[in-house]
């Protein structure tokens, strides 16, 4: 099982050059940073050119990591997930939606089971359960799959303005319901 | 790590949070942007909204990628290493890299991204060299003028910028100000135009690099530290 402390410790040989620790870096991490390519594009040969573009900024980039103080994997998952949700908005329209239904879960952790993770990670979907729905699913369509408000709009067909709204509601709630 | 954000106004905060969800619209996350690189409060409120998120990674299931998938990255990162070519040439067609990509921790000199990689000189007019170098040797750059395109060719061949700062390299002529030509990138290379004025006085021209914030000097004169001198001669 790879630590924290292990990822650490890899992404600072990686900021050194060190190629077996970035390939050990990959081996370790390419599944979740995958994971979170796929649940944005829904596009397999789209999510594989982007991971790859990740972790080409992940080895240019690990000596700025040293500086951040952020956890590691977040720190890879966001670069992930942006160049992700930038491809994803340039390409709009011309990749095809895949049918990836087999291979990514409808619904995440229960909020029993992500508490029991501890920490930040089970906070927030705690709190996000008491979120009116469908406001929770707003949140994760924002963040996990990269919508834009149009596109939530659409999604729960109501107006643009609605969603706006409803995302600001859900973000001071989750910021006061997390700060407890 | 929630506290510090609450300093900031809730009209703000939500700006962060928007941010970080990719919500805001092109010209509002640049604006965003350029007032994150100086504006501690706001980054502090970016950093809280990330953290608090990335609660979200959890739900996302792992899914193994091909084999194949690491055997491209491989190619694409160290293939061809004889001409090593810019980061932004090697993202491939996604050359619009947003900075929100780059790791929101992680604030990196934008205009670095930018800057093209020489192509081959076919030399015809003359050929000016400088090495602009530290008096320790610690940091070393060779600079190569082509008076045919009006171009420097830069290139570090030893040492680089101090963590969280950036080179800016200046030419300066005779008993005049120093005139900025760019910051340096993160790869090796970089190519230069040479302003007109300069053009003419090439010759007796001395190149310096001095040690900036990330962007490069605010002002338009060098701020920090000139780290490394030399002069330019014709070869």
């Amino acid at each position: 099982m790879t630590t924290t402390e292990d990822i650490e410790a890899m992404i600072a040989r990686v900021s050194l050059g060190d190629r077996q620790a970035f390939s050990g870096l990959y081996d370790a991490t390419s599944a979740k940073l995958f994971g979170v390519c796929l649940r944005v594009l829904k596009n397999r040969a789209a999510a594989e050119d982007v991971l790859q573009e990740s972790y080409m900024k992940i080895w240019r980039y690990a000596d700025r990591y040293a500086a951040g103080g952020v956890n590691p994997m977040s720190w890879m998952i966001t670069i992930a997930r942006n160049t992700a949700i930038d491809r994803l908005r340039v390409t709009r329209d011309t990749d095809d939606i895949e049918d990836l239904s087999e291979v990514l879960p409808s619904s995440g952790p229960t909020p029993e089971q992500a508490a029991v993770a501890g920490c930040e990670a089970g906070r927030i979907g705690i709190c996000l359960s008491q979120l009116e729905e469908p406001k929770d699913k707003a949140v994760r369509g924002a963040y996990l799959e990269g919508l834009t408000y149009a596109e939530l709009a659409e999604k729960f067909s109501v107006p643009l303005n609605t969603v706006r709204t409803w995302l600001r509601r859900s973000l001071i709630s989750l910021r006061e319901c997390m700060e407890q | 790590m929630t506290a510090t954000d609450t300093a900031i106004g809730d009209d703000d905060s939500l700006l962060a949070a928007e941010y970080v969800l990719r919500l805001l619209k092109p010209g509002e996350e640049q604006d965003f942007e350029s007032r994150l690189l100086t504006d501690r409060g706001l980054m502090a409120a970016v950093a809280g909204w990330a953290s608090r998120l990335s609660g979200m990674d959890d739900e996302v299931a792992e899914v193994v990628p091909h084999r194949s998938v690491k055997a491209g990255l491989t190619e694409r990162l160290f293939g061809a290493e004889e001409k090593p070519r810019s980061i932004l040439e090697r993202l491939g067609l996604w050359q619009a890299v947003s900075f929100a990509s780059l790791g929101l921790a992680a604030f990196l000199a934008w205009q670095s991204l930018q800057v093209p990689q020489p192509a081959e000189p076919v030399a015809r007019g003359p050929l000016y060299v400088s090495e602009i170098a530290a008096e320790d040797q610690s940091l070393r750059i060779l600079a190569v003028y082509d008076s045919d395109a009006g171009r420097l060719q830069v290139n570090r061949t030893a040492g680089q910028a101090a963590p969280g700062r950036a080179l800016e390299l200046w030419a300066i002529a005779g008993d005049s100000a120093p005139v900025s030509l760019g910051v340096l990138p993160e790869g090796s290379g970089a190519d230069v135009p040479l302003p007109a004025g300069l053009r003419a006085q090439v010759a007796g021209l001395t190149l310096a690099i001095s040690d900036e914030p990330p962007g490069g000097s605010p002002t338009g004169q060098p701020t920090g530290a000139v780290l490394a001198v030399g002069q330019v001669t014709e070869l």
